[in-house]
């Protein structure tokens, strides 16, 4: 998670985006001094809500920059991404993808090793990229949590869109593991030998696979009207005169 | 602070509950509504995304109630104004982010439009059922404010109030409205933007380095932030101190969860607004809100062509409770009579302010409908005849119940 946090500083750093600026609704519960040292407004609200919550921040301020990061993001709050990504509301998510893998018998297998699945995984995951893109997003991304610079770069590419973005961070999740260390180690060196860099792929060819190497790169980079766009655009052409565009071009 | 005029649709209208409420949110200045349709809350939702556009006022119809709400919390935190509107099942879902933003000490309006439950119940007819799941519908000790007005210029006009309590006291407010004031078409009064007065949000103005986002001012309401005014907003829904940084020892949850609760109590006398009327010299009084007071007015007046000193106390305000009112008339009753639609909600607060002291008579009606004023001043007339002390909620028998349990009630074909 710190080598996710300082990617993602270093992200706003490139963007050149004023850090006060930047509003980060999340599930995930962050330190009281990572969001100091991140200097941005943090916001740790209802499991799978950060999508919901940050388009109320947009629509209040379209000023704002804001970043959900969502760790319950498919599961409660899959209805909330879906939508968000149809009308395309500006908003960077982050999802914090803990999916773990493990070797058995020579073979990697889906793993998260939690106490809710003492005998592994046996579920399918979600393709993150290919979601978000079917479903209107115009940024879509994945790395791990060893491409830090790459992260960093799509942190600061991805501050740039007007739309939805989805950056989606294979990362293991400390608090459900026993054995961190391990885990963490282990972990990072099966990213290293089991990643491999396919920028523009057609994101529905990256779906996660045992067996296979996980894909990572830049998947979708388009543009369409935001939620706002199409907002000013529908209201000015009925009402005209009587209708004072909301937010000017931040939306 | 006055309105401002282009928020208000000054004039006079023959209009219904629901889009009186949306035009009370426009010009309390309400700048972002969020909602999912649902009858019968729906016209108020449709009134604001017709004329929100055209007074600067945004709304959007989210995926579903967790989001409506979710969406109004960011958005106050974004700084502006913002409500939802909603019924029983989109009530119910909302119940999450109530408390949540009771946690946070975030200002919002939340209309309930009140319909027959229980589960989908019935969604076209009214119920007054939702009460209590408006006191205690979230999980976790908080207090809020809820208002029951009881006529489409009531809508108007408490929406307003609902839109300046929140401001005040930083908390979450209820409308609890229902389907008949909802639907009920009126004439309704819309003032000049200048006799409007609008409590402004409380707004840290000092240095960024010393703002702390729930340091209490004397009234025991902190000063609000919004988000991008670079003074590193640090907010959970975690128990949290004056920096809102997250704590878990037992002295700091009594200090700072006392105070979500306390806020409100300790400043109830300056809340809680209250229609009495006759009560002075009354052996019974009838104590009802929102659409049951205005049928009770009817009962009211049969019983005291018969002579019965009644008089009525309507609650404009239900939460906080106005205990104090209700022990102070109890030492002077007879009897309370309490006519609301659902098998007992209120009816039970007032009996636990009554002390024994008088007797209470509650005439339940299941939804669907309103009470019979006949059965209102039957049940004044058989609590002022009755001398015997009852412990307890005396359930009145309503001709509806009669028909039903004795008479049986024959399935059509």
């Amino acid at each position: 998670m710190n080598s996710i946090i300082s990617a993602f500083s270093k992200g706003i750093e490139k963007s050149g985006i004023d850090r006060k600026k930047i509003s980060m609704p999340s599930d995930v519960p962050f330190n009281p001094d990572v969001v100091k040292a991140l200097g941005v407004d943090y916001f740790q609200i209802p499991r799978g809500r950060a999508i919901a919550f940050g388009t109320g921040l947009k629509l209040g301020n379209p000023s704002l920059k804001v970043v959900p990061v969502a760790g319950d993001l498919m599961t409660l709050g899959g209805n909330h991404f879906v939508h968000g990504a149809r009308r395309n509301m500006e908003l960077l998510i982050i999802c914090v993808n803990s999916f773990v893998y493990k070797k058995i018998a020579g073979k990697p297998i889906p793993s998260t090793q939690s106490a809710f699945s003492p005998y592994s995984t046996f579920e399918e995951p979600f393709n993150f990229p290919h979601l978000g893109n079917s479903c209107g997003a115009i940024y879509t991304a994945r790395w791990t949590a060893l491409h830090t610079e790459e992260l960093a770069d799509s942190v600061a590419e991805a501050l740039h869109k007007h739309g939805l973005s989805v950056i989606e961070v294979l990362a293991p999740g400390p608090n459900y593991y026993t054995d961190i260390d391990s885990i963490e180690l282990e972990l990072l060196k099966f990213y290293h030998e089991n990643s491999t860099i396919k920028n523009n792929e057609d994101p529905k060819n990256v779906a996660i696979v045992p067996d296979e190497k996980i894909i990572v790169g830049k998947f979708t980079d388009k543009e369409r009207p935001t939620f706002i766009d199409s907002y000013n655009v529908q209201h000015s052409k009925i009402l005209g005169d009587k209708f004072t565009p909301h937010g000017g071009k931040n939306g | 602070m006055k309105a401002n005029p282009t928020d208000v649709l000054t004039g006079i209208y023959y209009i219904d509950g629901d889009v009186a409420a949306g035009y009370g949110a426009l010009a309390a200045g309400c700048k972002l509504v969020a909602g999912y349709p649902i009858t019968p809350s729906t016209e108020a939702f449709e009134a604001m995304c017709r004329k929100g556009p055209q007074v600067g006022t945004v709304f959007i119809q989210m995926e579903d109630e967790f989001g409506s709400i979710s969406a109004v919390l960011g958005a106050v935190w974004s700084g502006v104004k913002s409500m939802t509107i909603t019924s029983g099942p989109g009530y119910s879902l909302m119940m999450e982010s109530i408390g949540f933003g009771a946690m946070l000490e975030t200002p919002f309006v939340l209309l309930n439009i009140q319909r027959g439950g229980p589960s989908t119940g019935v969604p076209t007819k009214t119920g007054q059922a939702d009460m209590m799941q408006s006191r205690w519908g979230s999980h976790g000790d908080y207090e809020l404010i809820a208002i029951s007005p009881d006529s489409p210029q009531e809508m108007f006009d408490y929406t307003i109030k609902a839109f300046n309590l929140a401001e005040k006291y930083r908390c979450p407010v209820m409308i609890m409205s229902d389907e008949c004031v909802g639907h009920m078409t009126e004439k309704v009064v819309i003032p000049e933007a200048d006799k409007i007065e609008i409590e402004p949000r409380r707004f840290y103005k000092g240095p960024p380095e010393e703002y702390l986002p729930f340091s209490p001012d004397p009234d025991l309401v902190p000063k609000i932030a919004k988000a991008g005014d670079g003074l590193g907003l640090y907010i959970t829904g975690r128990v949290h101190d004056e920096r809102g940084y997250p704590v878990k020892n037992e002295e700091f949850k009594a200090k700072y969860v006392r105070r979500l609760v306390d806020k409100i109590r300790l400043n109830k006398d300056k809340i809680i607004e209250l229609k009495e009327e006759s009560t002075d010299d009354a052996d019974v009084v009838v104590v009802s809100y929102g659409i049951s007071s205005r049928v009770a007015v009817k009962g009211v007046e049969i019983a005291r062509q018969k002579g019965i000193k009644v008089g009525a106390l309507r609650l404009v305000t239900v939460w906080p409770f106005p205990d104090e009112k209700i022990i102070d008339l109890a030492k002077k009753v007879k009897a309370f009579v309490v006519p609301e639609i659902n098998y007992g909600q209120i009816v039970f607060d007032v009996a636990r302010c009554c002390h024994g002291q008088a007797n209470v008579v509650l005439i339940p009606h299941g939804g669907a409908g309103v009470h019979n004023p006949l059965d209102i001043s039957d049940a004044i007339e058989s609590a002022a005849k009755e001398d015997k002390k009852i412990e307890g909620v005396v359930e009145f028998k309503t001709r509806l119940e009669k028909i039903v349990f004795e008479r049986g009630l024959k399935l059509k074909e």
